[in-house]
């Protein structure tokens, strides 16, 4: 569905990303995973049009779209839950979910919203009070639900887990799974490699700008020398002793 | 008795306020530029306020036309002189909005001549008894039509699609982009909205002194300044508060302040205790 053909991008003269290439297959949930600056968001930034791209395609369903302009991303069907969530913190709850389906005939807000807030009950509750003044996890539910007011094919959620209490990684990670069964193609980025490797279906690691390896989460997830190989000793996991 | 008088005429001298500082408000929330040219635009608003009057015997139309033929230009200004200058250091936008406001005076003293000028026949201009207060009606439209018209801008900047899309791309023009907002056009009716408001507080003032002059625009642009500080820097609700609020303390400082300071002196002492007491301005949160 989605596909990235070489794909190289970075900011002025320096470059983030080097001719990544990678296809998210459609109704997939597809990780990025790597260390801190090893260009994950530079990646999923220049698919949402916000990065300069210095060379290289992005693809969806086989549409060249590498130079489309980013407010026309969101009608070909992609939706962007960013690092740092990036809500508009001034505006309510509701506000932010009407902005998230602003590209659409508004008759279709009242639909999406039932949708997000059933997925997120906890943005029911807190519909009137600016976004400003959720709490982490709850911000994250509402930067998830605010890309769904776009009625996305393809969610792309940076860093899912960062700085959120265990129980919202949870909530958030179960969101994920019921997205996936609805058939939206879902691409994240994850510094919790174990989290990662548990809700996806492919992974592509990064490391200084370079794919180091790509493949099947399961495959993974079986063959632990592979994780520690790429991955480090990933989070969560106790330290083997000799 | 008198502190009536003072209060209403404070709120009317507020009004103008802030029918000129939610222009500046505006285009400071969105882009972060001090708009000080947004004056000049005020003052043009007098002059085609009095010449169309002049001209159809309608202020109506003269406030129509002054509202819709200024928020062209404001955003032909925008267009002109602020885009191509956008992502310069903010003090580069400023220098140039200065050197913009300077000529547009001397343009108007080229064209419209040094004198200024005087409505031939300056309507609304009948008495109405208030509280037993006399007002012109001229007064009276100002301090009514200047609130309902900023209170109506916020509201709907608060209530509509696109309204709420204006405020997201205040809060963050590239995830408002993300969302299919054209930030572009959101800039073009910011600068229509700020600039055409300003035009009708330039008809307003015209009629109230019944003079347009070249340097009309002087004054109100420093004080605009002080009163999107006081507001909360981009916050429409907090200006008009502020506007209103710095009329009537002028209104009451010149009457027992008058011997020490005058009332600009008043405006900026004002401005100066607020800002020690409550940095964030007014009604502003904490950063």
């Amino acid at each position: 569905m989605l596909r990235l053909d070489g794909l190289s991008c970075g900011y002025g003269a320096f470059r983030a990303v080097h001719e990544l290439s990678f296809e998210v297959p459609e109704g997939s949930v597809f990780a990025l995973v790597g260390a801190n600056g090893a260009g994950k968001s530079s990646t999923i930034m220049a698919v949402a049009g916000h990065v300069a791209v210095q060379g290289g395609a992005v693809l969806l369903d086989g549409q060249d779209i590498t130079n489309l302009p980013p407010t026309k991303r969101v009608g070909a069907g992609i939706a962007l839950a960013p690092e740092g969530r990036r809500l508009f913190t001034d505006l309510s709850v509701e506000r932010n979910l009407v902005v998230g389906g602003y590209h659409l005939p508004a008759e279709r807000t009242a639909e999406n919203k039932a949708r997000v807030l059933e997925l997120f009950p906890r943005l029911g509750e807190r519909i009137d009070q600016p976004a400003g003044a959720l709490s982490g996890g709850e911000q994250q539910m509402l930067a998830i639900g605010r890309a769904l007011m776009a009625e996305p094919r393809l969610l792309m959620i940076d860093e899912v887990s960062l700085g959120l209490m265990p129980k919202a990684v949870d909530l958030c990670y179960a969101a994920i799974d019921r997205l996936r069964d609805r058939g939206i193609t879902i691409l994240l980025v994850e510094q919790n490699t174990t989290r990662a490797l548990e809700a996806a279906d492919r992974v592509c690691v990064l490391e200084s700008g370079r794919a180091v390896w790509q493949g099947d989460a399961a495959e993974a997830r079986r063959d632990p020398a592979l994780v520690e190989a790429y991955l480090g000793l990933s989070e969560g996991k106790q330290e083997t002793t000799p | 008795m008198l502190y009536v008088e003072l209060f209403l005429q404070g709120l009317i001298q507020g009004s103008i306020y802030a029918l000129v500082a939610v222009g500046l408000t505006l285009v400071y929330g969105l882009l972060r530029i001090l708009h000080i040219a947004h004056a000049g635009l005020f003052t043009l608003g007098g002059y085609i306020g009095v010449l169309v009057t002049d001209a159809t015997g309608s202020l109506a139309l003269a406030l129509l036309v002054a509202a819709v033929t200024v928020g062209l230009l404001g955003m032909a200004l925008y267009r002109v002189c602020y885009e191509p200058i956008l992502n310069k250091p903010p003090f580069v936008a400023l220098i140039a909005s200065i050197g913009l406001f300077i000529a547009m005076e001397e343009i108007y003293r080229i064209v419209f001549g040094p004198y200024g000028l005087s409505y031939q026949a300056p309507p609304l201009q009948d008495s109405v008894v208030l509280w037993g207060m006399h007002l012109t009606q001229a007064e009276l439209a100002v301090m009514g039509g200047g609130v309902v018209v900023i209170a109506v801008l916020a509201l709907l900047a608060e209530k509509t699609r696109a309204g709420t899309a204006w405020k997201a791309t205040v809060t963050d023009p590239q995830m408002a982009q993300s969302f299919g907002i054209d930030t572009v056009r959101v800039r073009y009716l910011n600068f229509f909205i700020g600039s055409a408001l300003a035009a009708c507080a330039g008809v307003m003032v015209a009629l109230m002194n019944n003079l347009v002059e070249p340097t009309m625009g002087s004054v109100p642009s420093y004080k605009a300044l002080a009163i999107i500080v006081l507001g909360g820097l981009g916050d429409v609700r907090g200006t008009l508060i502020a506007a209103l609020a710095l009329g009537v303390i002028e209104a009451f400082g010149t009457i027992y302040l008058g011997d020490l300071m005058d009332r600009d002196a008043i405006a900026f002492a004002f401005l100066i205790v607020v800002l020690m007491i409550r940095p964030q301005g007014l009604l502003g949160r904490k950063a």
